[in-house]
């Protein structure tokens, strides 16, 4: 079967092609190169990979849709999904910045500052929200141009992680 | 004065667990405190006896005196060590511990007041002979005076707003060309910063390294360096990497600054540990620039290299008890720290609590962590995202750093992000692994520092993720025959990370 990984700031899918041989063991192509791989599944996102008699420590993390993987130090992040998933998906906003952004909390803290207005105009990277987390505050840009829909942050408050602050469109 | 038979920790995170592991070694009860965003802390677990002392913001836990000495007093406590931060620089707090009858390990209140407002630290320095950066201690009054004065002393000169700080009204001056102009602005900045144009000059140090020595004092009179650090990779004026000895320090020149370390301890008749940070020149002149009256931060590299253990040193000192030794000790092979951030470098060093999902800490030969946290626990975000700091000793500093980047590449932090990658990128820039670096370093060298793909590697992490998904879709098959969303949300809850739920919440 074929999966598509589309690397964090590339613009194209890269697809690997995968073939189960039973067990721990799979075939698999990329970029050209077919390679015999023994992939052991351990607790806690972590695999041991042999290939070719080199072995390969990787860590994995999820994170929405894009899953992390550390290997050698390298952290690679990518956007997985099978041809199915691909075209479930294709056209959300997971792939580009098209359409509706929703602008979340990093991380829990404490909203500062609030930067913009519903109906404002924005620019691409201009700041929308200050949070302040660990003695540290943060401005939260805009990822593209458009204007601001919805406002859900309020100046002096609490907020948990990946709480909706704003909404451009 | 009696020996210390309990000790309060008035701290929180690893220099809490760090003082409370000597404590255990010498034979001395701990007693923790902790604010309601630690209840689950390590630092709790370890001491002996625990104490809530109020809410998460620390200005109303870790740092009001009074809930601070009440624990003492109910836990039986015949001292209290500050650790870094929070109480531990507070002469008020010092004289309150003596009010009450409790042992403060750390100097005097005195000492703390000569030292801890910056310009009459200043001005304590030139009276003992110490040499400070050279400047006006008083704001000039006209123009004509100023360009006579930077004329003495030599261009570049920085003009500084005399009312505060924050980079406004600050000028550097090349030469009496530029003198005019800068004045003007200068001035004028500092009024609208400020609401006052007062301005005073200070030599501008080229590329200057920050060094700093340690010292130790008893109550007999006796005062000792401990050797130096240098602390030159800094990033916004916090320290990242440290290592001792420094690598610009010829002998003559730490012994040299040992010596006016020593002069300025002595001049406010220090006791206890306590660092004299210096700023070295490029021509390796060296000025003194503050004294931090505490046990800092980057302390075990001077514990690598001298083989002494500070915390206990500290508490013989409270004791009582001389110094066991009257010299610094020559310094033994070479030790470098590194500071691990719950942040974020690829976005701007933004902080990264949360809860920390897996952990897997560096270990081997003359490798050590100091840190306070574990697996399952959630970094609060009240506090300094610092989690831990690794240390390592070897017998030269290139072998020092190939083991710092050797540890650091057996650390897995999983659940929250941290700056590890950042740190061996730091290990691995000519200009750290050449020893010439100033404070300048990092801020100068932003970009190049996030690192170099390595497409073979690439390659292997798309194979990886190849094989992660395809085994992910494969036990969700199986798992969840024909299941609704919610349904399995709930059945995977310990599989499923926190990330995904709050998207597929958010889908919905």
């Amino acid at each position: 079967m074929r999966y598509f990984t589309k690397q964090q700031g590339q613009k194209e899918a890269v697809p690997v092609d995968l073939e189960p041989l039973g067990g721990d063991r799979f075939k698999l192509t990329v970029n050209g190169v077919t390679y015999q791989v023994d992939a052991l599944a351990l607790e806690h996102g972590t695999m041991s990979m042999l290939v070719d008699g080199q072995s390969y420590s990787a860590e994995f993390e999820e994170n929405g849709d894009e899953v992390g993987v550390l290997l050698r130090g390298q952290v690679n992040r990518f956007d997985v999904a099978d041809e199915r998933r691909l075209r479930l998906r294709a056209g959300t906003a997971a792939f580009s910045v098209e359409g509706k952004q929703l602008i979340t909390a990093p991380m829990p803290g404490k909203v500062v500052k609030v930067l913009v207005k519903v109906g404002d105009e924005v620019k691409e990277g201009q700041g929308l929200v200050v949070v302040e987390a660990m003695k540290m505050e943060n401005e939260l840009k805009s990822p593209k141009a458009g204007k601001v829909t919805e406002l859900f942050a309020k100046e002096g408050t609490a907020v948990e992680n990946n709480a909706k602050l704003v909404v451009v469109e | 004065m009696p020996k210390i038979r309990k000790v309060l920790v008035a701290n929180r995170g690893e220099i809490a667990i760090r003082v409370m592991r000597t404590c255990k070694e010498l034979g001395i009860a701990t007693v923790a405190v902790y604010s309601e965003a630690d209840r689950s802390a390590l630092h709790v677990r370890t001491a002996d006896q625990a104490y809530f002392v109020g809410p998460p913001p620390s200005r109303e836990s870790y740092l009001v005196q009074e809930r601070i000495l009440e624990a003492a007093k109910k836990s039986g406590a015949d001292a209290i060590h500050p650790g870094y931060g929070f109480l531990s620089e507070n002469a008020s707090f010092v004289r309150a511990c003596e009010a009450a009858g409790i042992t403060f390990i750390g100097p005097p209140a005195s000492a703390m007041d000569a030292m801890g407002e910056k310009t009459r630290a200043r001005a304590n320095m030139i009276k003992a002979g110490v040499p400070v950066v050279p400047g006006t201690t008083e704001p000039i009054a006209t123009e004509a005076e100023a360009r006579d004065y930077a004329q003495k002393i030599g261009f570049p000169i920085m003009l500084k707003a005399a009312g505060g700080g924050g980079g406004k009204g600050m000028r550097r001056v090349e030469g009496l060309a530029d003198f005019e102009s800068a004045w003007r602005s200068a001035k004028s900045e500092a009024l609208n910063a400020f609401g006052n144009d007062a301005v005073y000059i200070e030599k501008y140090l080229e590329k200057p390294h920050h060094v700093e020595i340690q010292v130790f004092a008893d109550t007999h009179g006796n005062v000792i360096h401990l050797n130096e650090r240098e602390c030159s990779a800094q990033r916004r004026h916090q320290k990242v990497v440290e290592e001792t000895p420094s690598p610009i320090l010829t002998p003559e020149l730490r012994a040299k600054m040992g010596e006016v370390a020593v002069k300025a301890a002595k001049a406010v008749n220090y006791v206890g540990a306590g660092t004299v940070e210096f700023l070295v020149d490029v021509h390796r002149n060296f000025y003194f620039l503050e004294m931090n009256t505490r046990l800092q931060v980057e302390h075990p590299v001077t514990e690598w290299v001298t083989g002494l253990d500070l915390v206990a040193l500290q508490i013989k000192v409270a004791e009582g008890e001389k110094l066991p030794l009257l010299q610094a000790p020559t310094p033994n092979g070479h030790s470098i720290e590194v500071r691990v951030y719950a942040e974020d470098p690829s976005r701007n060093f933004m902080p990264s609590p949360g809860k920390i999902t897996y952990l897997r800490v560096p270990g081997g030969p003359n490798v050590r962590d100091d840190s306070g946290v574990f697996p399952g626990y959630t970094v609060p975000n009240f506090y300094d995202p610092m989690i831990s700091k690794l240390s390592v000793w070897a017998p030269t500093r290139q072998e020092a750093i190939a083991r710092a980047q050797r540890a650091l590449g057996e650390y897995v932090v999983k659940g929250i992000t941290t700056n590890i990658r950042y740190l061996k990128a730091i290990l691995a820039h000519p200009e750290f692994v050449g020893g010439d670096y100033d404070t300048g370093f990092l801020g100068r060298e932003h970009t190049p520092l996030q690192g170099v793909e390595d497409p073979k590697l690439t390659d292997m992490a798309l194979l990886a993720g190849a094989v992660y998904a395809y085994q992910r879709d494969a036990k969700r098959a199986k798992t969840l025959p024909g299941a609704k969303a919610g349904a399995s949300d709930a059945a995977n809850q310990g599989r499923i990370s926190p990330w995904r739920l709050a998207l597929r919440s958010r889908r919905r």
